[in-house]
């Protein structure tokens, strides 16, 4: 048996077992290693023949560790069926190729979010009746929905529906629930604002973003169940940081133990790389690396995020095809963007002010 | 299976080896042979632009040379033509990161596995061309029907007489604009080729598609409308072996002169018979 990261993805080669216990007996001592926790699983499945009982007792033993079944991928032409009548994804995703082509997932942003959370908006509408029962019944479908109203609301914030009214106060409810600490972000802000030299004329910004901010941040909180205030938020805090005034052109490469604060444009064909935090106040358009040392919970953020790659501790994505402007135009009207890793991927987000 | 080396090389920088590498790739690996691009422009890499294909490289050349990945992880494929696939140049180091020795290994590994390895040389005669064409057995010299880049074109072509291991070399001529040519502001294709003396594998014209095709990081044989990306398929298949006729590229645009045209050549025919 084996197991490794492969695009985003929890590899478990389960392809010599030949019988379906068995399988599930493997599949359960893999899922005890720490590192399969929260992560987006590919099971790789020899010539057995499962039927839908043992694929769905498969799916809800991951689903048991804050898991996903993301792909499966089988000889077998039954299991295949199987596996496609109960909406999982069957696909070929063999070591070697995955290895000739180059990075992975397309980085995604906030519009295709905010189309996923309105295809989520629409299903959850109709499930809206059942909705009350669960929130009794079962803490993790709970858990789930919450998230979307939650990214809902993030995007959506301009929009007043009736539904949305009904959406906040079911929020409302749930953070009161569970009070977790506040989002590092803010503190970080908190840095850069107050270290600024115009402190006074931030400071009033600071103050009417405050409210808005601190409801954002426990919102974060709740997309990613892991997001407490752990130790390598600290880590990221106690890290020196390099401040450069200065654009940073193709090839040119800045390489700290450390976090980065870029004041200028980052051309495309630059490469920064950093242990803790990359902050860029102006156009990232080359290759950013932050969390270099592994930390999971660093992040990239820039006034303009153009970058050709993000990578985030142990996690790559690429620009998407469809953005191909090499150079943006240069406006006054910008909106920060923020990417860090949510479930296992890295996601840019828009901060809205 | 023992692919073919070819390098694409200029000695005057701008005359479009980068443009001309990455469509006679994608037309080779249109045509069904598995081909790999190398660029050897090490901190001034462009190929990766033109196939579109920027956000996608993690390891490069570079990389490959001081192991910290193997060849095959280097290997970017195409995005519409999985025959295809890029071994791009580091954007963050110099020439003398990779030597003649170095590229001349991967080459020959990669011939095992590959019908055609073009590899894009950089502009000059200095380290990085010596790299570039160490590997190969055959050459295209790019030159524009310009003095200065015919005079570069001479210099490379001796150089390449004197280097060991090139066994042939084509004139690939590009940029060509029949009206110029027409109205003797233009040094026409056949006193390029008289100069130089060296037989001729295509005549590429003149195409403002090629601008509007780099930008959008596609090769512009992809386009069927151009005349440009024409040529290029046709020294593609003329590269693989295939007699295909020079193409016409005096195409005027307007109807006065398509009607000149056509005229002009009833009477040809009229002669002949």
């Amino acid at each position: 048996m084996e197991q490794f990261f492969n695009d985003n993805m929890y590899v478990i080669d389960l392809g010599e077992v030949n019988s379906a216990p068995e399988i599930i007996f493997m599949l359960s001592s893999a899922l005890d290693n720490e590192e399969s926790r929260n992560k987006r699983i590919c099971l790789k499945l020899g010539n057995v023949n499962l039927n839908q009982a043992q694929l769905l007792s498969i799916k809800s033993l991951i689903n048991g560790i804050d898991s996903t079944l993301s792909s499966i991928e089988t000889k077998s032409t039954e299991t295949e069926k199987v596996a496609l009548s109960l909406g999982i994804i069957v696909s070929n995703i063999s070591q070697e190729n995955a290895t000739e082509s180059a990075p992975a997932m397309p980085y995604k942003l906030a519009e295709e979010l905010k189309e996923e959370n309105q295809e989520k908006k629409e299903e959850e509408i109709q499930e809206e009746p059942t909705e009350e029962k669960i929130e009794d019944n079962n803490y993790d479908i709970v858990e789930e929905i919450q998230e979307e109203i939650v990214e809902q609301k993030e995007v959506e914030q301009t929009e007043n529906t009736v539904q949305e009214e009904n959406a906040e106060n079911k929020i409302e409810e749930t953070i009161s629930e569970e009070k977790t600490e506040t989002e590092p972000i803010h503190d970080e802000l908190d840095v850069i604002f107050s270290s600024s030299p115009a402190q006074k004329t931030f400071y009033e910004m600071e103050s009417t973003h405050h409210e808005q901010n601190e409801e954002t941040n426990e919102l974060n909180d709740i997309i990613v169940p892991e997001n407490e205030y752990t130790k390598e938020d600290i880590e990221i805090e106690t890290f020196p940081t390099k401040y450069i005034k200065q654009t940073i052109r193709s090839g040119q490469v800045i390489n700290y133990e450390g976090n980065v604060v870029i004041i200028g444009d980052c051309h495309p064909g630059c490469e920064i790389t950093a242990f803790g935090d990359i902050t860029v106040w102006g156009v990232l358009s080359g290759i950013a690396h932050s969390g270099a040392g592994g930390n999971q919970k660093a992040r990239v953020r820039a006034l303009k995020m153009n970058a050709i790659q993000l990578r985030i501790a142990n996690c790559y994505s690429r620009r998407p095809d469809s953005l191909n402007t090499i150079y943006t135009e240069k406006t006054n009207s910008f909106t920060p963007e923020e990417a860090r890793i949510v479930n296992g991927e890295i996601v840019v987000f828009k901060i809205n002010d | 299976m023992a692919g073919r080396v070819i390098v694409i090389t200029s000695g005057k920088g701008g005359v479009g080896k980068t443009t001309t590498s990455a469509n006679i790739g994608s037309a080779l690996a249109k045509n069904g042979h598995s081909v790999v691009l190398i660029d050897t422009d090490i901190g001034l890499r462009n190929l990766d632009l033109l196939l579109g294909l920027e956000n996608r490289i993690v390891y490069t050349l570079v990389d490959v040379v001081e192991e910290r990945c193997k060849l095959k992880q280097a290997l970017v494929k195409d995005k519409k033509n999985p025959n295809l696939c890029l071994l791009a140049a580091a954007q963050t180091r110099d020439k003398s990161s990779v030597s003649a020795e170095q590229l001349k290994k991967i080459t020959d590994k990669l011939k095992k596995d590959y019908d055609y390895i073009l590899v894009d040389c950089p502009a000059g005669i200095e380290q990085g061309f010596q790299t570039a064409i160490a590997g190969a057995s055959e050459a295209i010299v790019v030159t524009t029907p310009e003095m200065s880049a015919v005079r570069d074109a001479d210099r490379i072509i001796g150089l390449l007489e004197a280097a060991e291991g090139i066994e042939s070399y084509k004139l690939l001529i590009n940029r060509v604009r029949p009206n110029m040519i027409k109205s003797n502001d233009m040094m026409s294709v056949e006193d390029v080729e008289n100069i130089l003396s060296c037989q001729k594998i295509g005549i590429i014209p003149e195409d403002t598609g090629i601008i509007t095709s780099t930008n959008r990081g596609e090769p512009i044989i992809n386009n069927e409308k151009s005349l440009a990306g024409k040529a290029y398929i046709n020294v593609a298949r003329r590269i693989n072996g295939e007699e295909v006729p020079f193409l016409d590229i005096d195409q005027p645009k307007d109807l006065v002169g398509k009607l000149k045209k056509f005229l002009s050549n009833l009477k040809k025919q009229g002669k002949e018979q």
